[in-house]
């Protein structure tokens, strides 16, 4: 043998090793992709039913033929959206994606053209939607139009908002650069009660609420989400402020601001994504309360969303799915588009920042 | 202005508004619910013979004979162990397995497919409860129409209803769903927060991939799994949302919670026995109070009060 013939007898195939590894890395991540998508259709085919039916559906039935167009368009879809992922090296691949989804879209709207339509949104323009389905005169015919119930949900989440906001990041602010007696203790006792259970409390502070007079007010509400999630904004806004560095706020002091100054002017500004998430997440919560809205007022005294559809699936669901599907789309459709605009702040966080 | 008397007025600004807020929705809350559960209080807003321990003898009655020298009522009884059952299985099957599955498999993929799969399963927790409620209702509705009987015909079975014969799946699997979502997002970060240099010095030593998770990923695991545990457990235990919004006053469903709820401020059914609710509330108010200082306790959270623990990239 040749020394030539020795080493090469010797060496290890990397090419061909890479090759195998590399196959089996694509093996691993098609096998993962498929687990994850099997596992996830139950919950992508309930809300498109919702979708579907909210499209499609005419008074009296709901046509499960559609539901099986939509759902045979969206797997392939999915699935190849899942393999454009998968190729390493193709440029582009967001627009690879998007175009997927027009084409998607595109097919969805040829097959299902003609069943669709938008009759069962009749009630946003419709003030009196029992009236319209029951025939005149029957009972329930106070029912409010939809858009008091928007606009109150609006209210309600956008004051909540603001509050939660403003509230939080003044006391995180305060705990994150302040020396006081007592600042440990604080600490511990909001780390205490950002872990109990607020919502055991819910008849207490019904009764508290009755006292102070606000019962049936739509200011109840809010003050009581704001109150239950405040220990929990106010760790996220303390960890924001504490990842500021001192020596900003420093030099605005060095440079003649004041205390306050420096917060509004100069510190604010840095943790405006803390503000974000914070903000989003008390919308949310204020958008979808259902527990605290019935659980303070005594009968029908205002209408928000909650409520609203609540009571349209109780006293319409029977006769129109079309209609509550609607109505559910119109009420999921802002905290969709404000959760997939600012998904990436929410996913991103880390312990601390808990829910349950 | 003298500087002293200025200091106090920022703490005022500053941390006024919280405490206020704090103080009369949160820990006011729970001295009245201790005071009302002593007292005789329905229909009407009134002490009625307060002290007196009528509402817990409802629950259960002085029985010395009893292993724990009491003896449960039969209704509470069952209330227990349909909360023990309810909160046992969604936290192991879903919370926990679940939840670490979903971390574990959308974290070894490319980033954007793995942050797609965890958007998917947070849309549950995101959209309102109502919606989400009445979504499964039309999941598991018992005529043909219903989205699970529409598959389960397909294969050839026969129509189900759901909500009557599987109740306690039902309530498990749609808490699940949402609770996953928790656990997945703790979970990522926590395997994210691994230095990449524990993985590849692993891979290099000839570590397969369920190498890695037994010994680099589950170790690092150790506390937020601990925290998720108790603080799910806990969530699940006083949690009645979506049992009412899915199930109604179901008996086959009545935990704990649900009991105190339907007995109090459940919309239309609900009889204003606001000293009994009180009473089961207090219940789990003690076990909150308790598993709160014993989650801090014991996870070590005392760290949050020095390293901020959040980060948004």
């Amino acid at each position: 043998m040749t020394p030539d013939q020795v080493e090469e007898n010797r060496t290890i195939k990397w090419q061909k090793a890479a090759i195998r590894s590399r196959r089996r890395r694509h093996w691993k991540l098609a096998a993962l992709t498929i687990f994850l998508s099997v596992v996830s259709i139950p919950i992508l085919l309930a809300y498109l039913w919702m979708i579907t039916i909210a499209f499609t559906a005419k008074t009296g039935g709901v046509e499960t033929a559609t539901l099986w167009i939509a759902a045979s368009i969206l797997t392939p879809t999915l699935i190849i959206y899942a393999v454009i992922h998968n190729i390493e090296d193709l440029p582009n691949k967001r627009r690879w994606g998007w175009g997927l989804i027009g084409v998607g879209f595109a097919i969805g709207v040829v097959l299902l053209w003609d069943e669709f339509h938008l009759g069962n949104f009749r009630f946003m323009i419709n003030p009196n939607l029992v009236e319209d389905i029951r025939g005149v005169a029957t009972a329930g015919g106070q029912f409010p139009w939809v858009w008091e119930a928007f606009f109150n949900s609006l209210f309600l989440a956008s004051v909540q908002t603001v509050i939660v906001v403003t509230v939080s990041s003044f006391a995180g602010y305060y705990l994150s650069r302040f020396a006081f007696t007592g600042r440990s203790l604080f600490l511990q006792s909001l780390l205490v009660l950002q872990a109990f259970p607020a919502i055991t409390l819910v008849i207490p502070i019904f009764l508290i609420v009755y006292w102070v007079g606000l019962v049936n007010t739509i200011y109840a509400p809010i003050l009581v989400i704001t109150a239950l999630e405040l220990p929990f904004f106010i760790f996220i806004m303390k960890g924001f402020f504490d990842a500021v560095p001192w020596d900003i706020e420093m030099s605005a002091m060095t440079d003649g601001a004041s205390r306050r100054q420096a917060f509004r002017m100069v510190i604010l500004p840095q943790v405006r994504v803390g503000l974000i998430a914070v903000g989003v997440f008390a919308f949310i919560k204020g958008w979808e309360e259902y527990v605290f809205v019935t659980g303070l007022t005594t009968g029908q005294s205002y209408t928000v969303m909650s409520t609203y559809l609540y009571y349209v699936s109780e006293d319409v669901m029977g006769v129109d799915y079309g209609i509550v599907a609607a109505v559910a789309v119109l009420y999921l459709l802002p905290a969709l588009l404000l959760y997939l605009a600012c998904q990436k702040y929410l996913t991103q966080m880390t312990l601390g920042g808990v829910k349950g | 202005m003298n500087r002293q008397w200025k200091n106090h007025l920022d703490q005022l600004i500053f941390l006024g508004p919280a405490c206020l807020l704090l103080a009369m929705f949160l820990l006011a809350p729970i001295v009245v619910n201790f005071l009302v559960a002593f007292t005789e209080m329905a229909q009407t807003i009134h002490f009625d013979n307060f002290p007196t321990t009528r509402q817990f003898e409802k629950l259960g009655k002085l029985d010395s004979d009893a292993l724990f020298g009491f003896e449960l009522r039969r209704s509470f009884f069952k209330a227990l162990a349909l909360s023990g059952t309810f909160v046992f299985f969604t936290l192991l099957f879903f919370n926990l397995s679940f939840a670490l599955i979903l971390a574990l498999t959308t974290t070894a993929m490319p980033e954007r497919l793995g942050s797609f799969f965890r958007a998917v399963w947070l849309l549950p927790r995101m959209s309102p409860s109502v919606v989400y409620g009445l979504l499964w209702l039309w999941v598991v509705d018992s005529s043909e129409r219903g989205l699970f009987n529409q598959i389960w015909t397909f294969f050839g079975g026969e129509t189900l209803n759901l909500r009557l014969d599987f109740s306690m799946a039902v309530i498990v699997v749609s808490n699940g769903l949402i609770g996953a979502s928790l656990g997945m997002v703790i979970f990522t970060s926590a395997i994210r927060s691994i230095p990449i240099q524990l993985f590849h010095a692993a891979r290099a030593d000839g570590a397969g991939s369920f190498a890695l998770i037994r010994y680099i990923i589950l170790p690092a695991l150790r506390w937020p799994i601990s925290y998720i545990t108790i603080y799910q457990a806990l969530a699940l235990l006083v949690s009645f949302e979506y049992i009412f919004l899915i199930m109604g006053p179901a008996r086959q469903t009545m935990t704990m919670a649900m009991l105190s709820y339907t007995k109090t401020l459940a919309p239309q059914i609900g009889g204003g026995q606001y000293a009994y609710g009180a009473a089961i509330a207090l219940i789990l108010i003690v076990i909150g109070i308790i598993a709160a200082l014993g989650m801090w306790r014991l996870t070590k959270m005392d760290r949050l009060l020095q390293r901020p623990r959040i980060e948004v990239r």
